[in-house]
Formats: C-alpha cells, structure tokens, sequence
C-alpha cells in the first residue's frame, strides 16, 4: 500500500541497517538502463542550472543567517532579476526532457495505483487558499503563496535533486523551482494522472 | 518461588500501567472527561500546573500564528502574561509563522509587532516552516534558523528537532537519522508542521509524512512530537510509545474541526485558540495547555520512555 499502510521492509534486514536506506529500498521503483541514462542526463541539466544560479547569486546582496525582512526582500528581489535576465531564453522542456518526463510520468503511475488515489491525491491536491499559479518558464511563483507538501514516499522515488531546487505540484502538474527565490525553472503538464 | 516471583511482576506492570496509562494526565480545571471537548467558562484565570523546578527546560510552543490579526495578539498577550509566572526561555514554532504575502511589514505585522514584548525579554523564537511559510524564511533574524530549512539544537537534557514536513526528501530524512542516531540526550523532541496523526476533519493525519518519520522515531527512541497545520489543539493518545500533540490554533482557528470520539485522542481543544507550555524535569515532561483567553484547557505530566522499559 502506499499510502495508509506502513511501508515493507524487507524482513530480513540487520538491526544496523539504516531506517532511510531500508524505506528508500521498499519504495523504489524498478529503473531501466534507457530510464537510469534519462534520470543522469536530467541530473546534469539540474547540476547546470545550479551552476548557472550560483554564480548570478555570487553577484547579489547576500543573505547572512540573522537577516531582516528588509534584507531578505532585497535578495529575493535581486536575485530574481539576475537570474531571470541570465535565463532569458529559457522554454518549458529545457529540463523535464521528454525522456525523463516519461520516466516520471510512469513512476507517478505506479505511486497512484487505483485505491491509494484518494490518500496521495488529497496530498497533493489540497489547497486551502486559490490563488492561481501561472504556469511561467522564468516567472516567480505568485505571493501570496500557498505550498502543497511533496509526498514523501513520492520524493524517494523521483530523480534526487541539489537543495537549491525543489519539486512542487500546482494541481496536475509538475513544476521545478528555486529554493530561495521561488522562479519556476520548468514544469511538466499533467504529471500526475 | 516462582508463584511469588510472578505476583510481583504483576504488580509491578500493574503499578507501571497505572502510571504510565494517559488517565495519569491531569484533566482541565472544569472537569472534562478525557477525550471531550471543552468549553470557555466565563472568567479567565491563572493557574499554573508545572513545577517550576530550578534546572529545568521550560518553553512554549504556538502553531499557525502568522495571521496578524487581533486574535494572534491576544494569545501573544496571554503568553506574556503567564510568562510572568513561569518563565520560558524560548518559544517553538510549528510552521505557517506568516500567512500571505511576506513583505518586511508582513514580518512586522504577523510576527515581530505581536510578540515584541516577549522578543524584548531576550525569549527566543525557533521556527519550522509550514505549507505557508516561504523558505527564505530560515535567513529571519528572529526565527533562529541559522539559514536551514531543518536544524537541531540543545537545551539542557533535551535535543530539539525542527523539521521541514513540506519537503521531506532523501537527503533530510538522511540527516535526521544520522543526528537521530548519535542522540545521547534524555529527551528527543522533534517539532514540523504536518501532523502524523491527527483527528481534524479539515487536514487529519497525514500518513505520508507518518510512514518515513515513524519508523525513525522508533528506532531512534523520540520521545516527543509537536506539530501544527489543523487549527485545534490535540493530545494524542501515545502511538508506539510516542508522545504526538497537534497545536495550530496561535494564530489561526477552525472552531469545532476534532471529530468527536476519534480513537486518537486523548484531549482535544477546538472552542479557542491556544498555546502550550512544556517544563522538563529529569524524567518527567510536564505540560499545560491555555486557551487566549487564560484558561487551562489540558494538563498533564509524561514520564520519560526509556524509563518505561
């Protein structure tokens, strides 16, 4: 089951194993080579991304540990600009390729099997503000903003990415963005099915 | 012998049961019974059901604050009051710390206005993120995050752990096993927005979040979960050996969300909001629940697990 039931160890694993790597184990989806090859090529395409934003973020006021607002609000602001301007010709499909799109397309697949929809779905789809998010290459996520939690199961099963990036759903779909500065980096239509 | 041997042993388990047993938690002051609701009475008083044990770690914890409205405030004004007569050091906070747009006047409006007095008595604010909360955030002066989305830090006998329940991925579940694991501190708290359990109509307990954070919290013996997002207060009945408590009405309310006769609960609180405070004490975990207005909602004291064992 994937979502109201425990997850299944293997039975046979030593008291030293490691919590996360035994749930890592019973929740990962079976990878073909042409898939594994997929998932490398989207970890290069996120890792360039990453060097990209790091650099333009070399160049803005920096965030200390103990910020203002005001600080935190001339950051963002600026680090937007400058990646915005640094990414001006970037599309949708730069990163979710269609080789990986299909691989996550069918992992989500067999993370929504019939009878654990409902569990996964009320997740992912749960809202308690609606404000619209426009589906923008380059363009921040809208303020005021509302942040539907990543399923967790979900998150051991998709290619791992850097913590300057994370993945987030907007109903159906599928977006990549920035973690410090909310700019949707891609996205990917109807993700989940 | 061994007839003696075994009536001991039963008594033994029996006193333990009884002690240990959830009843053991001091009911409100109006004398619910245990798994109700309960209601406001008119006056507010200031009771104080925590020892005040030189030593001891004592703080608060609020959820769902950052909605600046006036109701907020009189929880903060609450808090400061009873700080006057148990002096918490710091405060937890359960994520969702500034709802809408987060301006620097937001900052100033949903969190910095509100609790200045408390701010001003040097009382520390940790936060954890929520589904509201903007990740840069962690970079807040008055949030304590020290620029991570998920932390730990130490009080005393007691190891605080603040978690990112938005996004809990490979490499974070990673990190908590790993300090998880090297833990030598009596008390293991771990405090984020999500709910593992909860008997809330609105969210209830969220079973992702529940399936990769449990077995952790086992193996690694977590004495103590906090948490947010439904807007009541809730003590949980104790899941394997776990103490959980829902506390998401700082700042934020929705009257009448606990489903009546949920097996989970121990105590539910859904007429006002609410803050907590907690005082450690060797073994013991004390706690008390106050509604805005001053009144004791829930109470209690909750022995350490290894002592159990």
């Amino acid at each position: 089951m994937c979502c109201s039931a425990a997850i299944r160890l293997p039975a046979a694993v030593t008291a030293q194993k490691k919590v996360v790597e035994q749930i890592a184990e019973a929740t990962q989806p079976s990878i073909s080579p042409a898939d594994k090859e997929a998932i490398k090529r989207f970890e290069e395409r996120v890792k360039q991304y990453v060097k990209l934003r790091e650099s333009v973020k070399a160049k803005v006021p920096k965030l200390s540990k103990g910020s203002t607002p005001e600080q935190i609000a001339a950051f963002e602001k600026a680090s937007i600009e400058a990646l915005r301007a640094a990414r001006a010709g970037a599309r949708p499909g730069d990163v979710f390729k269609p080789d990986v799109a299909g691989f996550i397309r069918t992992t989500m697949k067999s993370e929504f099997k019939p009878g654990e929809k409902k569990e996964i779905r009320k997740v992912v789809l749960e809202k308690e503000t609606n404000i619209p998010v426009p589906l923008k290459v380059n363009y921040p996520y809208p303020d005021p903003k509302e942040y539907v939690e990543m399923p967790a199961t979900l998150l051991l099963k998709l290619p791992q990415l850097p913590k300057q990036v994370k993945y987030r759903y907007v109903g159906h779909n599928l977006i990549l963005v920035d973690t410090d500065n909310n700019l949707i980096i891609d996205y990917m239509l109807d993700a989940l099915p | 012998m061994r007839r003696t041997t075994a009536s001991v042993l039963t008594l033994f388990v029996l006193i333990l049961f009884s002690y240990f047993n959830p009843t053991y938690c001091q009911n409100n002051s109006n004398g619910n019974a245990r798994g109700s609701r309960v209601s406001l009475p008119a006056k507010p008083t200031l009771p104080l059901s925590l020892p005040l044990k030189e030593g001891s770690v004592r703080f608060a914890v609020i959820g769902d604050t950052g909605s600046g409205t006036d109701k907020q405030q009189q929880v903060a004004d609450t808090m400061l009051q009873y700080r006057a007569a148990f002096p918490f050091e710091f405060v937890l906070m359960m994520g969702d710390n500034l709802y809408g747009s987060e301006n620097p006047d937001d900052y100033r409006k949903k969190f910095a206005n509100v609790y200045q007095k408390l701010l001003d008595n040097k009382v520390k604010f940790y936060a954890a993120l929520g589904n509201h909360d903007q990740p840069n955030e962690r970079f807040y002066e008055n949030f304590n995050m020290n620029g991570k989305e998920y932390y730990r830090f130490t009080k005393g006998n007691v190891a605080f752990y603040a978690l990112n329940s938005n996004y809990m991925d490979k490499k974070q579940l990673k990190w908590l096993e790993d300090e998880l694991a090297k833990d030598t501190s009596a008390w293991k708290v771990t405090f984020f927005h999500h709910p593992p359990y909860s008997s809330a109509r609105k969210h209830g307990s969220d079973k992702q979040i529940r399936q990769v954070l449990e077995p952790l919290f086992v193996r690694y013996g977590v004495n103590l979960v906090l948490t947010g997002h439904d807007h009541v207060y809730e003590r949980i009945k104790p899941q394997k050996g776990i103490y959980y408590f829902v506390s998401g009405a700082g700042g934020q309310l929705r009257p009448g969300d606990v489903k009546q006769g949920s097996a989970l609960t121990d105590k539910a609180f859904d007429q006002d909001m609410h803050f907590m405070l907690f005082e450690v004490v060797g073994d013991q975990l004390y706690f008390q629940v106050i509604s805005r207005t001053g009144q004791t909602v829930d109470a209690g004291v909750l022995p350490n697990q290894k002592k159990k064992k």
